[in-house]
């Protein structure tokens, strides 16, 4: 009996020390401002070391990309693009390339809903100061929005936007675009499970350490408090979310609604729609599609997510949701909702 | 060990097991700090028939327990090993230093008392790393380990003397007849 | 059940007795540390402005009703950095993780909070 309970003993010494040296995952969570938001990274990594560095480096990458195309920076490529309007090509850098390429792209998809050519609008509005535009300077402003105006060639790796005036804005897509790039950074450098978030505009890779996927809670258009922040979670892993608001920037006046989402056609706010969120596999595509899909409006904008394959939630401006069958299995929706 | 013994850690230990699983069945704010109503079967094991057989039952209890509940070398099962060890040492180092000063009640407490601790330090060591957390948690561990330790010292008592009086009473019965 | 606890020695019930004690006064010691704020809330005559994290360091500036006010926040804590006021008393409270720090000629009130929420991982929206 003596001989057994030592061999037992040892054993269960071994056994412990074993499951001692077997790593731990932690998840590590670090915000920064960056291209004028809050983006915020998490990764689960068992070494703090390597998710410390891993976050840097995807921080570094957005603010680059950032600087890149800032539209309300004079130095940045875009800011050179939309000075050479109706002028010259300019030639950018491999980054701003794709993702004007994946802007124009998104535009042919969505007919149009999408335009990253709406940037003379953009600049008739202004939502801090309350400022809206008359209905003759958008009349003038808006023969220059238009997505084939914009002559891309990848060879030479030059934009050029064909007539004077026209203006590029890629803050329907430039957030999304920047999380894709920090995901493919922080999985290079050994991150196996994360999620990037900049400004909501969110991707999510990998599981947590309790195997589970991310839980995304989805903003309430009209929340009055804190208790009804979250109208519904969606779980996801591998996929990205992005939503697309009118409570985000906007002014009311004589008793209307003045939001931040133009529709490119008629240059002022998309009217069908309180939220739109969409969720598919990268961020540059969520971000651009949940803008054209909020001002397509519920019929056509669900129309389109359903052929692209996407997952959507939209609260149309009753506050009726209407969701796509893939996305139902993976949303909670919270009570009151 | 004589056969008796061995019945007797067997049988123990199953009531050990019996309640902690029924423990662990209760719903509970902090998933793995329990009342430790197993630790009535260890100290009463300590208390009639020693260290040794206390500490087997304690390892027999955890081991099986978790292989149970399928938690067998994972985070759950070091704590439980750990605190369970502990426990059981520190009331046995006790008893061994004086059989007078504490009763049951006393050492139940000791017992909580190093359990717990155990368990919060291999917790901060190998899970938890911050010590803002493990530090502000353990006033509140250490009132409920003396709550906890306190009643199962009670009961560990009365169990004790029942047994006591029932060997003395069959005893008694067997030296009549 | 009272016979047993007359059983319990002199020892026993000491012990039981001061665990008790130390373990609440420890734990008015620590109420500093209870609600941990990660959330900041900057509220200018009653009115939120300003809502964000304690994780991410920046400077915030902040119109109060005298004038400008400059928040900070860095590693988890946050401060009055500058203001327009007499006493400064705001400034003198110094870096909070809990609680609130209050400019009371600028009615600037500056909260953590622990804006539980609720399991969720990152908002969209």
């Amino acid at each position: 009996m003596k001989k057994t309970s030592v061999l037992v003993l040892t054993f269960l010494i071994l056994a412990a020390i074993v499951s001692c040296s077997i790593q731990k995952d932690s998840v590590y969570k670090k915000s920064m401002p960056l291209m004028d938001t809050i983006v915020s990274i998490t990764v689960v990594s068992d070494s703090k070391e390597i998710a410390e560095k891993a976050m840097e480096e995807a921080f570094g990458k957005i603010d680059s990309f950032g600087y890149l195309i800032n539209f309300y920076s004079e130095k940045s490529e875009l800011s050179e693009i939309n000075r050479n309007a109706g002028i010259r090509k300019t030639r950018v850098s491999p980054e701003t390339l794709d993702v004007i390429e994946k802007a124009v792209l998104a535009s042919e998809k969505s007919l149009g809903a999408f335009d990253p050519s709406i940037g003379p609008i953009v600049k008739l509005w202004d939502f801090a100061d309350k400022k809206m535009p008359s209905e003759k300077e958008v009349t003038h402003a808006l023969p220059l929005v238009n997505y084939r105006d914009i002559i891309i060639d990848r060879n030479a790796s030059t934009v050029l936007l064909s007539k004077k005036g026209m203006m590029l804005d890629l803050g329907a897509i430039a957030k999304g675009y920047a999380a894709d790039m920090a995901v493919d950074s922080l999985i290079k450098k050994g991150i196996q499970s994360g999620l990037v978030s900049i400004a909501g505009d969110i991707r999510t890779f990998g599981l947590k350490p309790d195997k589970k996927p991310w839980t995304i809670g989805i903003k309430n258009p009209r929340q009055t408090g804190t208790k009804d922040e979250i109208i519904a979670m969606a779980r996801l892993t591998d996929k990205a979310i992005s939503t697309s608001g009118d409570y985000e920037r906007y002014f009311i006046t004589a008793g209307r609604r003045y939001h931040h989402i133009l529709d490119p056609k008629t240059g002022f706010p998309a009217e069908t729609c309180r939220s739109v969120s969409i969720v598919t596999d990268k961020a540059v595509d969520s971000d651009a599609f949940s803008t054209a899909i909020f001002v397509l409006g519920p019929d056509k904008g669900m129309k389109l997510a359903k052929d692209l394959g996407m997952g959507a939630l939209i609260i149309d401006s009753n506050g009726n949701m209407h969701t796509t069958d893939s996305l139902k299995e993976k949303l909670s929706f919270e009570k009151g909702s | 060990m004589q056969l008796q013994d061995k019945y007797r850690v067997a049988i123990l230990s199953a009531y050990a097991l019996a309640l902690h699983g029924f423990e662990a069945m209760l719903p509970s704010p902090i998933p793995w700090l329990r009342v430790g109503l197993a630790n009535i079967i260890t100290l009463t094991a300590l208390l009639l028939f020693g260290f040794r057989t206390a500490m087997m039952i304690t390892l027999i209890r955890v081991i099986l327990g978790s292989l149970f509940t399928g938690t067998f070398l994972g985070p759950s099962f070091i704590l439980s090993l750990g605190g369970g060890v502990c426990g059981t040492c520190s009331m046995g180092v006790m008893l061994m230093m004086s059989r007078k000063l504490f009763g049951p009640v006393g050492l139940s407490i000791i017992g909580a008392l190093f359990h717990n601790a155990a368990q919060l330090f291999l917790a901060y060591w190998l899970f938890i790393q911050r010590i803002e957390a493990v530090l502000f948690v353990s006033p509140v561990i250490i009132l409920i380990g003396t709550l906890t330790g306190f009643m199962n010292g009670i009961v560990a008592d009365i169990l004790i003397k029942n047994l006591l009086k029932k060997e003395s009473d069959s005893l008694h019965n067997v030296a009549q007849a | 059940m009272k016979k047993a606890l007359r059983s319990t020695t002199i020892a026993d019930r000491t012990l039981c007795i001061v665990l008790i004690i130390v373990s609440c006064a420890a734990m008015f010691y620590s109420r500093e540390a209870l609600s941990q704020g990660t959330d900041v809330v900057i509220e200018v005559s009653g009115k939120a402005v300003y809502t964000t994290s304690l994780d991410t360091n920046r400077e915030i500036p902040v119109e109060g009703t005298q004038g400008r006010a400059i928040v900070e926040i860095r590693d988890g804590k946050v401060r009055m950095k500058e203001a327009r006021c007499d006493n400064h008393i705001c400034l003198k409270q110094g870096w909070i993780t809990q609680g609130t720090i209050v400019c009371l000629p600028n009615s600037i009130v500056i909260i953590t909070g622990s804006g539980s929420k609720k399991d969720v991982d990152a908002i969209t929206g």
